[in-house]
């Protein structure tokens, strides 16, 4: 699946780029706005991920560009710009979805991986890891047909690391997806472990192999 | 006291000890010139018996006249020069005795030598002097409320434009919309005190201005590098060579840049909400809000076996922005949360007007003047970014409320009220 990453930092590119570049997406990036125009009317692409203040123009003019000419891409908009209005206005013009900088790149990979799920499969979005099977519509997770019984919380721990699988989460990345960034948690990760162990246990019980790692005092893998 | 009032009070002073000392001098000229009016009465009086003696050789006959009483005393010689006197008299049949003035002189006659007594009563000049006086004393207070009066009304149409200027400043609040207006006046002194009183509000309103836009602008610059930082630490975990020691220290930037972050988030809020640009005010529900933070926070209270106590008034609505509602509580429930030990409890009371979250919690009383202030609690509050609770005093007050701290049986309050 193809990527394009507009952003005019480079280094922040970069990472995106380094982040995402896995066996299933190939990134491109475009630094400014005529370059991002050019892609754009070249090539289509799965998700684009889109900055809002760019040299050139905004990158709010580019999505306008996609909708008028009914592209399929998906965009989603990262912008430093957190505010509920710059959010709807983004999202109405277009925007699939809505990341205020600075963010986690597993955050990140989550919502293109959202994206792309929606885009490609529609109402039968799901999630196959071997015989594990994470139904989105349905938030739901079954092993061999077999459903487990989990929490709104473990659910969503899952989920996140499915669209994060072989890479190292950081603690902090995963409790700012679950309980969002306004609440200030810094330094005190203890009560993730909680859940990451009962989650764990439940996958395991249900016949999975051990998929989490710890790593470290660092955060967290998901071993596929 | 007022300066009007000073004013008056020195005025009137100096008013009545000029008016006092010119009554007193006034009497005693007036007192003088009457005497010497009546000793000019009776030197005629003297003039006239002296010719009559002087053409006929004897004392003439003496005639009543009221007020007046002539005597003759024989004095066998000249008994010297006449002379003047005042004296108290009983004047005919009354019984009171009188005030006279009386003069004495020696005539020879063909009867010899006589002492001519002639005595003017000072009754009636007395009467005039007093009638007089009075009369002036009546005209000076006349005269003195007259003035008090009219510098009342003048002094108060006077100092007006001070009066004026002094509410427009009463009015000025740094970070409001709006200069103050200060009215034209045709008095110089007033027209440079509204010109010194525009420059300083407006050099302040700039300064604010251009710090307000500093702090949003560094901010903004700031975002840029942390989501670098973060994203290039995010890239620098997955390394799977990363030994412990190196773990635990990407571990330590993690948290530096995450405290780094909410700072500059915080900031840029703050900002945010001085810039009047959460101006889309609704009826919010806060009973429903708090539950539902509540549950958003259900594990992290398990987590650290905080109990929550929560009466919740339903039908209570506050009207605020939505977004600050949430951030309200988002820092009153992480503020309570964070500075609570192990087992603690949080209490949420909502009740008309007002918002009450309560917790346990091992610090100190904090200091109530320092509480809501940014960066007030740092060194008090551990590793908080110190801005939770500006915030929160800074949403209450776009809010229309006012939130006070206070600690009690052993628990800190985070109160908020309606205005």
């Amino acid at each position: 699946m193809k990527l394009l990453i507009i952003e005019d930092e480079k280094e922040l590119s970069n990472s995106i780029c380094a982040y995402l570049n896995s066996e299933s997406f190939v990134c491109e990036t475009a630094y400014d706005f005529n370059a991002a125009m050019e892609k754009i009317s070249l090539y289509d692409y799965s998700c684009i991920i889109l900055d809002i203040n760019l040299p050139g123009g905004s990158g709010l003019e580019i999505l306008k560009e996609l909708k008028a000419n009914d592209k399929p891409d998906g965009v989603l908009i990262i912008s430093a710009r957190n505010s509920l209005d710059d959010k709807i206005y983004g999202l109405r013009t277009g925007g699939d979805d809505y990341l205020a900088k600075p963010f986690h790149l597993s955050e990140l990979t989550e919502r293109v991986n959202a994206i792309i799920r929606r885009k490609t499969f529609g109402g039968k979005n799901i999630v196959r890891i071997d015989d594990l099977v994470l139904n989105i519509p349905e938030k739901t997770a079954t092993v061999k047909g077999k459903l487990i019984v989990l929490t709104r919380m473990e659910y969503d721990l899952l989920l996140y690391f499915t669209g994060n699988k072989n890479r190292v989460i950081s603690k902090g990345a995963i409790a700012e997806h679950l309980w969002g960034d306004e609440m200030d948690l810094t330094g005190n990760y203890d009560f993730l472990y909680t859940h990451i162990k009962n989650l764990r246990k439940k996958l395991m019980t249900a016949g999975c192999p051990d998929y989490i790692k710890s790593i470290y005092g660092l955060g967290y893998k998901f071993i596929v | 006291m007022k300066l009007f009032t000073r004013y008056s009070r020195i005025n009137l002073l100096a008013t009545v000890i000029v008016f006092l000392l010119s009554g007193i001098a006034f009497y005693f000229l007036l007192q003088y010139v009457l005497i010497a009016q009546v000793d000019e009465d009776l030197r005629i009086e003297q003039h006239e018996i002296e010719n009559y003696a002087g053409k006929y050789h004897r004392l003439p006959e003496i005639i009543t006249v009221k007020d007046q009483h002539i005597v003759y005393t024989a004095a066998g010689k000249n008994g010297g020069r006449k002379t003047f006197s005042t004296l108290m008299l009983r004047d005919g049949n009354k019984k009171e005795k009188e005030l006279f003035r009386q003069l004495d002189f020696y005539l020879s006659t063909d009867t010899g030598w006589y002492r001519v007594t002639v005595s003017k009563s000072l009754e009636g000049t007395d009467d005039m002097l007093q009638s007089i006086v009075t009369i002036t004393f009546i005209t000076i207070l006349l005269m003195l409320t007259i003035t008090l009066l009219i510098n009342r009304i003048v002094l108060k149409k006077l100092w007006k434009p001070f009066y004026e200027a002094l509410t427009a400043m009463k009015s000025f609040e740094l970070g409001k919309k709006g200069q103050p207006r200060f009215p034209a006046t045709s008095i110089d002194e007033f027209n440079v005190m509204n010109d010194t009183l525009r420059q300083a509000t407006e050099k302040a309103h700039q300064d604010y201005q251009n710090l307000k836009e500093f702090t949003e602008n560094a901010s903004h610059e700031l975002q840029t590098p942390v989501a670098i930082i973060r994203s290039k630490l995010d890239v620098l975990i997955q390394d799977e060579h990363l030994s412990e020691p190196q773990s635990l220290t990407v571990q330590a930037a993690y948290e530096a840049i995450q405290r780094l972050s909410r700072l500059n988030q915080g900031l840029l809020l703050l900002t945010k909400i001085e810039n009047g640009q959460f101006d889309d005010i609704a009826s919010i529900d806060l009973a429903q809000k708090i539950k539902e933070k509540i549950i958003q926070f259900e594990e992290i209270f398990d987590a650290k076996q905080i109990s929550i106590t929560q009466r919740l008034d339903d039908s209570q609505a506050f009207s605020m922005n939505a977004e600050l509602a949430e951030i309200l509580l988002n820092n009153l429930f992480s503020n309570a949360i964070k500075y609570n030990f192990k087992g603690g409890n949080i209490t949420v009371l909502l009740k008309k007007g007002s918002l009450e979250i309560s917790n346990t919690g091992p610090l100190a009383p904090l200091d109530d003047a320092r509480v809501f202030r940014r960066f007030g609690n740092i060194g008090q509050a551990g590793d908080g970014i110190g801005l939770g609770l500006a915030i929160v005093h800074q949403v209450a007050a776009f809010s229309g409320l006012t939130a006070r701290y206070k600690y009690y049986d052993q628990q800190h309050h985070f109160l908020l009220t309606n205005n």
